[in-house]
């Protein structure tokens, strides 16, 4: 909204010339992060009372961690503030006709009310274990990725046309193929594997959101560098014209996600739950494939695709198959508790690890 | 001929005045699905009645129906599989080409009556019956007559197709509770009232006076297991080879693996001496097959027998007591049920078979001396016999022929007649799933005042179960068996600690695709584990038991080392030879798995000694993870307390040393402190003042 105000008010009234500010992508991911996390600050205790007094808490199974006890009755629907917060941000500062834009915010909320559903289905049952059927859910996601990958790759993509069907690897400079009927599916796959991936991690107390906010952050940097034809052609990255806008969306988040932190740290006061690790998932998964950039989610994302990995592996080859664990404990957080790791400690750790990670991210921009 | 009343009067339906005209009858795969569908049907036909047989080719009724001179058609069938596999394609193409063809017979034969016995045969013809009678090509009446106590899979499903289902036992009727009718088992064999002097003469070989007769067989194929505990319960009975006579069938079963005859003969030959077989043939005689077994029913006091329906109905109707021996593991433990519902009337008691050690693998067995005891110990007892006959001749209705006539010919709105005994509880016990997930319940609320009785009340319900649980053990799929290793130990089945030790030994390996991914043997690293938990629970320490824990500790598979280490503290004292556990534990302190190392550190602490074990633990003050430091004190803490470490001095010197800082803590919330001892004191004021 402020786009358009200034976009307009600028050239034609001298005292709104300091609006021409919003030409820039840089002013306005900065007054879209600070809006985010004032906006969180602010409506996040509110939201916490009004969740406590309608009773939408954490319904919590035993995971045989002595903590994770304690985690009965603390409200698990923070994702949804966070989401809020992050959308009326991209209102305000955000150019609304950009289509990256509106697709990877359609993503988020999709997925997030994909999660709300199961989330207040939970709470209603009081049990976490019956939510939203698993297929329900799949379904749903499913048709999300089924209707993005065909966008995307139909005449009225977002994306130059060059662009619709290739893959790129992070060292490489050219694609590893150019085919639409080879991407649709690998586009598919992606949004629903990574789409569902925050969920393990989300396990403990201010874990899965500070990585996100890594992950989204770099992708952020991504969207502004390959949104700009000095910046592409320098990195020899293919140019994707509107990307920029992107970076906005991503400051927007990281500005909630740090908002939400303040409250989600160890002993947390509210969680993000399923609407909130579905929303990120989604994000993020849209995100990478906007920017062809889904084969650096092996590096970008290794924290999510190793909690999750080896949560499948433990579970279906492991204890279904095998009748053994493969593992000592799965998903990686737990492993690292039952070592004899506080849950801070792990959070902690685990923040630096995906730190590292996205800085290994950023150092594929320029090692091509 | 055509009726002409069918003609003008089209709605009318067939009532007791009409003739029936064309009977089809469809049933096979064993004579228990045959013999009653040629009963019933001799009793339904009079002058012009018309008859066709459908089955499955090569099965027992291409044998015997020609020869009762019954036309016979054949189509495709096959059994239900159990699940999503290959089986499940071609059970499905043969149900579709079989039903097909059906529907062709059907529409050639135009039967005014439809009667299935079961036998997957029944399945296509009664979906094509439905099939025609949904487009009105097909107005028979349909009635399936279900054999066993609990019908299988197929009957019930095809049971609400039919106009009636009418069945043998009483508990069944649950299933049926729209359509069902008890009428009993339609017996072929005119079990004729023979006395027993005239049954005597007729024999072909000669009984002593004054002896209590016994009656065993298998079937008229026999069956190896009886076969071979009856050679071995002779041994046991010559004691009392004065006061009775065995008749023992021993059926004709032949083939490349058993031929029974000669099997018998050479067990015979093998066991005992020749001194021993000539008393033997005093009290004993065997043939492949006894073509008057009427006269043998007329005289017998006593009949060890499978638990078909067809025998049960036969004994039955002779009102004989019978020792049934159930073949386990058949599809719906069928046998199993049908004994059960004769014990439950009082009319039998039950030998199962047992899962034990043969040769050093599990199989299943009977054992020939727990024959002999069972067999003495009920012919002594002769009140016990008479109630047992008494109960029996009320079992199973008698007339059963006569109902069925009155149920298929007659008015429908006929009243069956109550049985004489009112139909016991038919409480279905759960399946083994579900009464793993009642019992774990239990154990986890009651804790250690937890016994299986509080949850299965009946004795004859536990002990069917723990045979249940104990076949599980030979389950092709390791969940099975993994599931029956967890309900030994919860039913308290002391007796299979050898079963559960012999199949923590078994180390076939797995298939190398799984040894590829990271699995070990067939008897899976789960299983393993929950024997040694099992083993715990049964609290046994016998050598073999001890074997298994030294082996558990050097096991593969962690959770197995960490169990094994548990067990070992558990079985403290009790321990006939700790040394080499202690010694596989000390070693256990440097394995890389931190829950194994802090286990190992906790078990020496309970059975070890000052020489062996402290030492060790005190030298573990800097091992690298702080669990294992906390568990290393806590063995010393053991130590201290069994009074094995007496050096206080040393003690308060050099335990200081041990390093203490650690990377976790354990969080106490105090709102949530106080607010559990809020409701903790609201509870207890409660429960004080109710007791006032």
């Amino acid at each position: 909204m402020i786009y358009f105000l200034g976009k307009y008010l600028h050239p034609h009234f001298d005292t709104f010339s300091f609006l021409r500010l919003v030409d820039y992508l840089s002013a306005r991911s900065i007054g879209a992060a600070l809006t985010a996390i004032v906006l969180t600050l602010f409506f996040t205790p509110i939201f916490i009372r009004y969740l406590h007094r309608h009773g939408y808490v954490d319904q919590s199974r035993d995971t045989g961690i002595a903590s994770a006890s304690d985690k009965a009755g603390t409200p698990s629907i923070g994702g949804a503030i966070m989401t809020g917060c992050v959308l009326v941000s991209c209102l305000l500062w955000c150019n609304l006709s950009n289509v990256y834009l509106l697709v990877v915010l359609l993503g988020m909320v999709w997925f997030g009310g994909i999660g709300l559903i199961d989330d207040l289905a939970k709470t209603k049952a009081r049990s976490g274990d019956r939510g939203l059927s698993e297929t329900k859910k799949l379904l749903f996601q499913a048709l999300f990725a089924a209707a993005l990958s065909i966008f995307l790759v139909s005449p009225f993509s977002p994306l130059p046309s060059g662009q619709l069907g290739a893959f790129y690897l992070p060292f490489l400079k050219s694609p590893l193929f150019n085919s639409i009927w080879i991407y649709i599916p690998i586009m598919f796959f992606f949004v629903l594997v990574v789409g569902n991936s925050v969920n393990i991690t989300d396990g403990l107390d201010g874990l899965a959101i500070v990585p996100s906010v890594f992950v989204v952050g770099v992708l952020g940097v991504f969207g502004y560098l390959l949104g700009n034809t000095i910046w592409a052609r320098y990195l020899n990255y293919p140019f994707l014209p509107g990307t920029g806008e992107l970076a906005i969306f991503c400051s927007a988040f990281a500005g909630a996600g740090i908002g939400f932190l303040w409250f989600n740290a160890y002993p947390a006061q509210v969680f993000m739950g399923d609407t909130g690790s579905l929303a990120i998932g989604g994000c993020m998964a849209v995100l990478s494939i906007v920017l062809k950039q889904e084969a650096l989610f092996l590096i970008l994302g290794g924290l999510f695709v190793a909690e999750a990995a080896s949560s499948q592996i433990q579970d279906k080859i492991g204890i279904r198959w095998l009748g053994r664990r493969i593992f000592l404990r799965a998903p990686l957080h737990h492993r690292m508790q039952h070592k004899g790791l506080a849950e801070t400690k792990v959070v902690i750790r685990l923040w630096i690890a995906a730190g590292i990670l996205a800085l290994a991210a950023l150092a594929t921009l320029k090692l091509r | 001929m055509i009726d002409y009343s069918r003609l003008f009067l089209p709605g009318r339906k067939l009532g007791s005045m009409q003739k029936i005209k064309r009977i089809l009858l469809t049933g096979g795969g064993t004579a228990g699905h045959v013999n009653p569908a040629l009963a019933i049907g001799s009793a339904l036909a009079s002058e012009g009645t018309r008859f066709l047989f459908v089955g499955v080719r090569g099965r027992v009724e291409e044998e015997v129906v020609p020869r009762e001179g019954i036309p016979i058609r054949y189509v495709r069938a096959s059994g239900f599989p159990a699940g999503i596999s290959t089986a499940l394609a071609k059970f499905l193409l043969n149900l579709l080409i079989g039903t097909v063809q059906s529907v062709f017979i059907l529409l050639r034969f135009r039967p005014d009556i439809i009667v299935g016995t079961g036998g997957y045969v029944s399945a296509p013809v009664i979906m094509a019956t439905s099939f025609l009678r949904k487009i009105r090509l097909c107005k028979a009446r349909v009635f399936i007559h279900e054999q066993n106590a609990v019908p299988g899979k197929l009957n019930r499903l095809m049971g609400r197709a039919a106009n009636r289902v009418l069945v043998t036992f009483p508990e069944t009727l649950t299933f049926f509770p729209k359509n069902g009718a008890l009428v009993g088992y339609p017996l072929r064999r005119r079990i004729a009232r023979v006395s027993r002097e005239e049954a005597r003469h007729k024999l072909d070989f000669k009984i002593p006076e004054g002896r209590k007769i016994v009656l065993v067989f298998g079937g008229s194929q026999g069956s190896r297991i009886i076969n071979r505990a009856l050679v071995d319960a002779l041994g046991s009975l010559l004691p009392a080879r004065d006061r009775l006579f065995i008749i023992h069938g021993v059926g004709l079963f032949k083939s490349r693996e058993y031929n029974a005859i000669e099997d018998t003969e050479e067990r015979l030959r093998e066991s005992y001496s020749g001194e021993q077989l000539k008393s033997i043939e005093g009290f004993y005689v065997y043939r492949a097959f006894f073509h008057n077994i009427e006269l043998l029913y007329a005289l017998s006091d006593l009949v060890v027998a499978r638990a078909g329906a067809g025998s049960l109905s036969e004994i039955s109707a002779m009102g004989l007591p019978a020792l049934i021996i159930p073949k386990s593991n058949l599809p719906g433990d069928h046998q199993v049920m049908n004994a059960r519902a004769m014990e439950r009337a009082g009319g039998a008691e039950i030998l199962y078979e047992q899962v034990t050690i043969l040769n050093g693998r599990l199989s299943e067995y009977i054992d020939g001396k727990v024959l002999a005891e069972k067999i003495l110990s009920l012919l002594q007892d002769d009140n016990r016999l008479l109630e047992m006959s008494r109960h029996n001749r009320t079992f199973l209705n008698q007339n059963a022929l006569a109902l069925i006539e009155q149920q298929i010919l007659g008015n429908r709105a006929v009243q069956v007649p109550a049985p004489a005994v009112q139909p016991p509880e038919a409480v279905p016990l759960p399946g083994n799933a579900a009464l793993l997930a009642r019992l774990e319940r239990a154990h986890a609320k009651l804790r250690s005042t937890y016994r299986p009785e509080r949850v299965i009340s009946r004795p004859q319900d536990l002990e069917y179960l723990k045979n249940r649980a104990s076949s599980l053990l030979l389950h092709p799929e390791w969940q099975e068996r993994n599931v029956g290793v967890k309900l030994l130990g919860l039913l308290d089945a002391r007796e299979k600690v050898p079963s559960l030790v012999t199949l923590f030994f078994d180390r076939e390996p797995a298939p190398l695709l799984k040894r590829l991914l990271g699995g070990d043997f067939k008897q899976v690293g789960f299983i393993r584990r929950n024997i040694i938990t099992a083993l715990v629970r049964l609290n046994e320490c016998t050598p073999e038991v001890e074997k298994a824990l030294l082996t558990g500790l050097g096991d593969p598979y962690y959770e197995v080392r960490v169990e094994s280490a548990h067990a070992a503290a558990f079985f403290g004292d009790r321990l006939s030879s700790p040394e080499p556990l202690i010694a596989a534990l000390i070693k256990l302190l440097s394995d890389p798995v931190i829950d194994v190392a802090a286990a190992a550190a906790e078990a020496l602490g309970k059975i070890g000694s000052r020489e062996n074990a402290l030492p060790v633990l005190l030298n573990m003050w800097d091992t690298k993870f702080w669990r294992v430091r906390a568990a290393v004190l806590r063995g010393i803490l053991h130590l201290v307390e069994r009074g094995e470490a007496t050096d206080y001095e040393m003690l308060e010197k050099q335990v200081p040393q041990f390093i203490l800082t650690s990377t976790d803590f354990k969080p106490q919330f105090e709102i949530r402190s106080a607010y559990r001892q809020l409701m903790e004191s609201v509870s207890r004021k409660k429960a004080g003042g109710s007791v006032q």
